[in-house]
């Protein structure tokens, strides 16, 4: 469960997030849908407790990450806008960097990790240098790392950027199949078409406000137009200026 | 493992995996030593010359002079006689170095007392030990034409003082020790450069290299102390500064001992003792350097901007040096005071084989230990703030 109440945050003159709330809820998948620059970025970082919100509060299961960031880290796997992985280790060795800083036993570690080169397909490139790799493997390499702790919360930075069809396709299923195991998933997009194949529920942010707190099928209904691109257009006030 | 030693164990070996790394890292500290040796025995060559050995030069119209041959022959000297048209053309092909001309009317001319001119050929475009020649060869010349002279006002009952009011005597107090031992003064340089280098490029990779390569972001997300994480990234940066600086002992140990010391009248001699107390003397220093170069990088958000900003820094470390030696700065406890400066001064006196002493190492290892930490803790307190991120 991530609770997330009238969070603000300036940078300098601009503000990024104004008294944004939303919360989104175990076993579901929650997206934060806004075009570039809407303060989405700004608020995963609040809740990855890498960013402190000016005012407001957020929680991830009841836990205050202002106060508490060290459990909320705990609690939380990131993948992180671009991956980010080092270029000289490989595969295996980026994941095995993140499990021990997550305080997991060798032992236990190496399971884990065995599983998720399974679960994720990478047997055949995890054993490489990370260094050329493709963006679908970077992804999967990326999203292990995120999940070695196995956590509760899994959040997703436009995960599916500079994706192929086959890598957005296998991306969607692990997404899926963590949802069937009952973990809150929040997922940060400016596609609406990739909302609407995957999410349950659906946050529109605009300049830094929430616009549309709602299901998929609410969503539809309040544009009352077909194409969901209008909608979003529509709601996320994009169509004020030319 | 705690999260300091995680952290450590990551980027060590990361960048151990990177060529240009380590050759940026270590290059100067095997290199440096065998270059400065080099210089060395260069610099005490062109001192000192080959003074046993003979000099050597070609003679053209030797039989015109049988007595000057006969004099120049029993000097230190190996004597070519060249019967040749053009002597000048032998010199600007490099058939020879030095070519000595008697005219034909010498041996006429000296009879009657007259003046004889002798024309030294040689190329000063050239090095080599032709300088040295031709300085030797003009000495003994003028020798044997002195002599002649005096002679000659001696069988004219002249006092032949008469003709030589004023002479000149020249002690040039620059001994070939003294050059060579300022040459010995640039060694401290090196340590520094070479502690610094060791960790130039770690402090960048482990601090811009992960901004810019996007890897910083989720790193702060794991759950480890901004301590431990700073922490971990400055021990493998003064590891590599540690790894430079034992490779330079170790370069230095091994080459120093081909400089003919000896020939200038010193007894230099880097023994185990001298190596181990540079390198503890020297430890603080490989910290402070870490701290401060993960400090500078850390502002940068790029590769090369970091390099922009650490090539600065590294500048920095030498100024004290420059500054003390045109001051001529002696071992003082004040010296002790500043980093770099006082391993360097340190380091000089062991080398000069002179004992250091205690307090005053003790004093240079505390304070270098002190401005370490103060960087350490604004290193962390920079990762504290969210403008890491940007």
């Amino acid at each position: 469960m991530i609770d997330v109440q009238k969070i603000t945050k300036n940078y300098g003159a601009v503000e990024a997030v104004k008294e944004v709330s939303f919360s989104a809820a175990d076993g579901r998948i929650t997206a934060l849908l806004g075009p570039n620059g809407a303060g989405k970025s700004t608020s995963l970082r609040i809740l990855s407790t890498v960013a402190r919100p000016d005012s407001g509060n957020a929680w991830v299961a009841g836990v205050d990450v202002v106060y508490d960031p060290m459990t909320v880290r705990q609690r939380i796997g990131v993948l992180p806008h671009n991956s980010g992985l080092y270029s000289r280790l490989t595969g295996i060795e980026n994941i095995r960097y993140y499990g021990r800083l997550q305080g997991i036993e060798t032992q236990q570690l190496e399971e884990r990790i065995a599983l998720l080169v399974e679960q994720l397909a990478m047997g055949e490139f995890c054993s490489r240098r990370t260094a050329g790799f493709s963006q679908g493997q970077q992804i999967k390499i990326a999203l292990a790392r995120a999940l070695i702790h196995d956590p509760q919360h899994i959040i997703l930075d436009e995960p599916t950027n500079g994706l192929d069809v086959m890598a957005t396709r296998a991306l969607r299923e692990i997404v899926l199949n963590l949802r069937s195991q009952g973990k809150c998933i929040l997922f940060s997009s400016h596609i609406m078409q990739e909302v609407d194949a995957l999410c349950d529920h659906v946050i529109v942010i605009s300049s830094g406000l929430v616009r549309f707190d709602g299901s998929i099928s609410d969503f539809r209904a309040l544009a009352g137009t077909a194409s969901l691109e209008d909608a979003f257009v529509q709601i996320a006030g994009l169509g004020e200026t030319p | 493992m705690s999260g300091f030693s995680i952290v450590f164990v990551k980027e060590f070996i990361d960048n151990l995996r990177d060529r240009r790394t380590l050759f940026s890292s270590f290059s100067i500290a095997v290199i440096g030593p065998i270059f400065f040796v080099a210089a060395m025995v260069f610099v005490l060559d062109r001192a000192l010359g080959e003074s046993d050995d003979a000099i050597t030069f070609a003679v053209v119209g030797a039989p015109f002079a049988p007595q000057l041959m006969n004099y120049l022959e029993r000097q230190n000297t190996q004597i070519t006689t060249l019967v040749s048209e053009d002597p000048q053309q032998s010199v600007t092909q490099g058939e020879h170095s030095l070519v000595l001309v008697i005219q034909p009317s010498y041996s006429k001319r000296y009879q009657q007392g007259n003046t004889n001119t002798l024309t030294l050929i040689h190329d000063s475009s050239e090095l080599s030990s032709t300088r040295r020649n031709l300085a030797q060869l003009r000495r003994y010349i003028n020798e044997y034409a002195n002599t002649t002279g005096r002679l000659r006002l001696w069988m004219r009952g002249i006092d032949p003082n008469i003709s030589n009011p004023i002479r000149t005597q020249e002690l040039d107090v620059a001994s070939p020790a003294a050059r060579a031992l300022s040459l010995l003064a640039s060694l401290p340089y090196f340590l520094v450069l070479v502690v610094f280098m060791g960790g130039f490029y770690l402090a960048i990779d482990t601090t811009a290299g992960e901004r810019e390569h996007g890897s910083m972001e989720p790193l702060l997300i794991q759950p480890i102390s901004r301590t431990q994480l700073v922490l971990g990234k400055m021990s493998a940066t003064a590891a590599f500064g540690m790894i430079s600086l034992v490779i330079f002992l170790i370069s230095l140990y091994f080459s120093l001992p081909f400089v003919p010391f000896e020939r200038i009248g010193m007894a230099l001699d880097i023994g185990l003792g001298q190596i181990m107390s540079i390198l503890i003397i020297s430890a603080p220093l490989v910290l402070f350097a870490a701290a401060l170069l993960t400090l500078v990088a850390s502002f940068a958000k790029s590769y090369k901007e970091a390099q922009t900003y650490l090539a600065f820094v590294i500048l920095v470390p030498t100024l004290p040096l420059i500054v003390a030696q045109l001051m001529n700065v002696e071992t003082s406890l004040v010296v002790m005071l500043v980093p770099s400066l006082s391993q360097a001064i340190l380091m000089a006196d062991l080398i000069k084989g002179e004992t250091i002493v205690l307090y005053q190492a003790l004093i240079s290892m505390l304070t270098t230990l002190v401005y370490t930490t103060g960087l350490t803790t604004l290193a962390v307190g920079l990762y504290r703030r969210e403008r890491i991120l940007g």
